[in-house]
């Protein structure tokens, strides 16, 4: 997404691993691990 | 997901469309049925568990609440100020557009969008028992969101923008609407590595 937000003009773009969010059923949150499947918070500007 | 994006020219268009089917699914099942078990946390657990302050959670319908579906808080980073035109990316049940117009007060306006027909309904019904008037939702896809050129000041989103398969065109169309200096705050979900096809492929597995 970082590299998206770039080509789409985004400036000032900054991104935060959400530390709350897991699955909840235990397969598929085995699953996410293997392909290190996160949540994360992308913040970005449209330059002035 | 993120590592799985591709221009939809590459997607044979059932796929597209069966994964689309199964995500509106899914969130009408979270929608009339929150008592229900999912893969994912929901409702007031999933929304606690992201930070989002008691007492807004006390303050908004408790159907918006419940029909939470979010996998983060992207009020966390949005700054949002009184007199902020914010635009809610996929707004579901109306929770995080009903915060954000507390944010942006009565001199500002919260536009929220979804492909869901019954969402926006509902997101409509709970915007009504909150007592707010500067927010309306609207019908339409996040790859042509149906607002003007520059008409925003933060876009929030959460949880929807991986569902997309053109991804690149989101954030081009994030950036149209958006004014200059304006920003956004999204939480999504992301994958470090390129997953199986099989992954790809489920219907199910994207709805989750």
């Amino acid at each position: 997404m970082f590299a998206l937000l770039e080509a789409a003009g985004f400036k000032r773009i900054r991104s935060a691993v959400v530390s709350g969010f897991r699955f909840r059923k235990d397969s598929t949150r085995d699953a996410a691990e293997e392909f290190g499947v996160k949540a994360v918070l992308f913040t970005a500007e449209r330059p002035a | 997901m993120t590592s799985v994006a591709s221009p939809a020219a590459e997607r044979p268009e059932p796929l597209e469309a069966a994964i689309k089917g199964e995500v509106l699914r899914m969130y009408h099942e979270v929608a009339e049925h929150p008592e229900n078990e999912f893969h994912f946390y929901h409702g007031r657990p999933a929304a606690e568990m992201f930070d989002y302050q008691r007492a807004w959670l006390d303050r908004a319908p408790p159907g918006a609440v419940a029909s939470f579906a979010g996998v983060g808080n992207p009020h966390l980073r949005s700054r949002v100020r009184e007199g902020d035109v914010v635009l809610d990316v996929g707004s579901g049940a109306g929770l995080d557009s009903i915060i954000a117009s507390w944010q942006v007060g009565r001199g500002g306006r919260v536009i929220g969008v979804d492909l869901n027909p019954e969402m926006l309904t509902r997101a409509s019904e709970h915007a009504r028992q909150a007592g707010l008037e500067g927010v309306e939702f609207r019908q339409g896809r996040m790859e042509e969101l149906p607002v003007d050129d520059q008409a925003v000041s933060v876009v929030i989103s959460n949880g929807v923008i991986n569902l997309s398969f053109q991804k690149r065109r989101v954030f081009q169309d994030l950036f149209r609407v958006l004014r200059p200096g304006g920003r956004i705050s999204v939480t999504d979900i992301v994958s470090a590595k390129q997953l199986k096809q099989s992954i790809v492929n489920d219907p199910k597995l994207w709805a989750s």
